[in-house]
């Protein structure tokens, strides 16, 4: 309790003291009016009354100023010599009893502010209690979570707004009735194990199935805690509960997208195994009768030919001539499928190194001609060397091979203007081109746009370019004018961290 | 013939007649093809090299090379190379392994296992007659074989 300021408080004083000096007259003049009446012996009781009024209501000070004058009037008034201050040793009980009477009185009184004091401290504490759990309370409405509090009986007892708005019912619905049955919960264990661990441990939590208001399901992942009373039994359960409904289903959906792609991933591991067991077969079993149609041919040839008529002997190189050809066939084949399952050993090269080896490699397809080749700068290269000499030597004799109709040949091998990231490369020559038409074929496997007598080959060369170049993170294409030449280019990731100089 | 005298024996193992046929006529063209022992599988040829079955009462000499195919019946040419190569007497027969495979695993695993040649079998004939001649030449003429070997 505040304390009263300090005039009010002069003015209580006074109000106290005047108190004690009003309850003394007043018990004075109804002394001596008894004593004028001839009523004797009250005015010891009158005077004490008074000074209990003093003590009672105004304190130990005022109770004190009461005694005193009570003593000196009584002493006065009423004992001998009368009408004098003058104390004799007769008056000392009664000065005792005044004094210890008055003691007693504000001792009393004093207890009786106290236990005032106590409860009205209490009071306020209650009220301000009672003012901090109501906020309390209404706190717990602002939560999205919803909340609410049964007995050990199941009834609800405390229901708040966000269990309103998960569950659809209102709290007057709610309070009072059995919540697994409003709720119609599943549980995920019997309830019997859910309410010993509750009464073991003191918590649960777990994800239980509930039906709303609505009729629709919800999926929440609910935690209880049990409260238990000064006895330590248990009374109540707080249960607070989220909607996992939609995380539920989300992660239903992630489980059975995985699953199929586990599956998929395992359907894919097994063709490719599948895959490879068929490049083997091939590899070695294609290959041999293969070599037994060309080698008894050839035994056939040496042994009959002088026998053999002309037409004859043409049918037994037609036959050699497709028995290699299908041997180049097969081996162009199992090189482009060991590109799709050959790691890349990516280190960082040279490419006018890497050309000058490709060109070593092809100089027999240019044996006899008369090229003029022009190469440009070549930068550094991030990638899988082997394969890369692979691409080159596949570009560089192609573009060998389709000038093989110009008296004079021009090939080009330079690095055009890529972009920030891709250094794109080149090889240009003075061919026969193709027809742009036909652009989207090129790059295809077994597809060729020039006729098998025209221009030999497997139609498998600029497939495996294009694939080992997208295996390295770029592009390949081509521009051609029909008889005005063609410019194969392919693009690739700049080595990082490194300066390119063109 | 001088280079007759010269020639080791050379132990082929072979599964497919065709293939046989075609290696002893490339041989024969350079008179190689006389001592040529076929091993028709991989037990065939370890029944051979370790003198049981059949062989039980061959004089027990290697041959100056052996030409293994990967591919075989029963016991296939890596396992025979395996156990050619973990014998003490018979480690060092030189091997060459002549297959149609071209796979780099097969290569790979013959090499590891202590090969000595790997040739894959040329699909055009002349290029199989002279990888054949060659290799006839190579190993059962011009290398000297290690001490143990039938050299006539």
């Amino acid at each position: 309790m505040a304390q009263p300021k300090l005039p009010s408080q002069f003015a209580h004083s006074a109000l106290r003291y005047g108190l004690a000096v009003a309850s003394f007259a007043v018990a004075l003049g109804l002394a001596l009016l008894a004593q004028y009446y001839g009523f004797r012996n009250v005015e010891v009781p009158l005077l004490l009354f008074g000074v209990a009024v003093t003590a009672w209501y105004a304190g130990p000070g005022p109770a004190a100023l009461a005694v005193v004058l009570s003593i000196a009037f009584f002493d006065y008034f009423f004992t001998e010599p009368r009408y004098t201050f003058y104390v004799t040793s007769s008056d000392i009980p009664y000065l005792t009893v005044f004094i210890s009477f008055a003691l007693l009185v504000a001792w009393f009184s004093a207890v009786r502010r106290r236990v005032e004091r106590d409860l009205r401290q209490a009071r306020d504490d209650l009220q301000i209690e009672v003012a901090e759990r109501t906020q309390q309370a209404s706190l717990l409405n602002l939560t999205h979570d919803s909340i609410f509090v049964r007995d050990m009986d199941f009834a609800i007892t405390y229901w708040n707004i966000g269990a309103q708005e998960l569950y659809g019912w209102a709290a007057e619905d709610a309070i009072g009735k059995h919540s697994n049955h409003l709720l119609q919960t599943v549980f995920p264990a019997p309830l019997e194990d859910i309410q010993a661990e509750l009464l073991r441990t003191g918590r649960w939590e777990g994800e239980l199935k509930r039906t709303t208001a609505q009729g629709t399901t919800v999926v929440v992942v609910a935690r209880y805690a049990l409260r238990r009373d000064e006895l330590e039994r248990p009374v109540a359960i707080l249960e607070t509960s989220n909607d996992i409904t939609e995380r539920k289903r989300r992660e239903q959906e992630i489980e059975s997208l995985n699953l199929e792609l586990a599956k998929r991933s395992t359907a894919l591991e097994a063709i490719n195994k599948e895959l490879e067991a068929f490049a083997y077969s091939v590899s070695h079993d294609l290959r041999a009768p293969l070599r037994h149609v060309a080698g008894f041919t050839e035994l056939l040839h040496k042994k009959a030919s002088t026998v053999l008529d002309e037409k004859s002997n043409r049918y037994i190189a037609m036959i050699l001539d497709s028995a290699r050809r299908m041997g180049n066939l097969i081996d162009d084949l199992l090189a482009f499928s060991r590109i799709g399952r050959a790691e890349t050993q990516k280190t960082l090269f040279s490419l006018t190194q890497l050309v000058r080896e490709a060109l070593t490699e092809v100089r027999q397809d240019a044996e006899g001609r008369n090229i003029s080749w022009k190469i440009g700068t070549l930068p550094d290269f991030y990638g899988d060397r082997s394969m890369l000499r692979l691409v080159l030597v596949n570009l560089i004799s192609n573009a060998i091979k389709f000038t093989r109709t110009r008296p004079q040949a021009e090939i080009e091998i330079g690095c055009a203007n890529g972009d920030r990231d891709d250094l794109v490369v080149f090889v240009r020559d003075n061919g026969v081109g193709f027809d742009m038409k036909y652009v989207n074929k090129l790059f295809g496997v077994f597809q060729r746009l020039h006729q098998a007598d025209e221009f030999e080959g497997t139609g498998i060369g600029l497939a495996t370019v294009q694939r080992i170049i997208h295996r390295h993170g770029g592009k390949a294409w081509a521009e051609a004018v029909v008889e005005g030449g063609a410019t194969f280019y392919f693009s690739a990731p700049k080595p990082r961290g490194l300066l390119w100089k063109p | 013939m001088e280079t007759m005298n010269k020639l080791g024996r050379i132990l082929l193992v072979e599964d497919d007649p065709k293939d046989v046929e075609l290696t002893l006529t490339a041989l024969e063209d350079y008179n190689l093809a006389n001592e040529v022992v076929v091993a028709r599988d991989g037990e065939h040829a370890l029944d051979y090299l370790f003198c049981r079955g059949e062989y039980k009462m061959r004089s027990s000499d290697n041959p100056a090379v052996m030409l293994l195919d990967l591919k075989l019946p029963k016991v296939d040419g890596l396992e025979v190379l395996k156990q050619i190569k973990s014998d003490e007497k018979l480690r060092m027969i030189p091997v060459v392994v002549l297959t149609s495979s071209k796979e780099e695993k097969d290569m790979v695993a013959s090499y590891k296992l202590g090969v000595n040649a790997y040739v894959v079998k040329p699909v055009d004939f002349h290029e199989f007659v002279n990888a054949i001649k060659e290799l006839g030449a190579f190993w059962a003429v011009i290398n000297e074989p290690p001490p143990g070997s039938v050299r006539k």
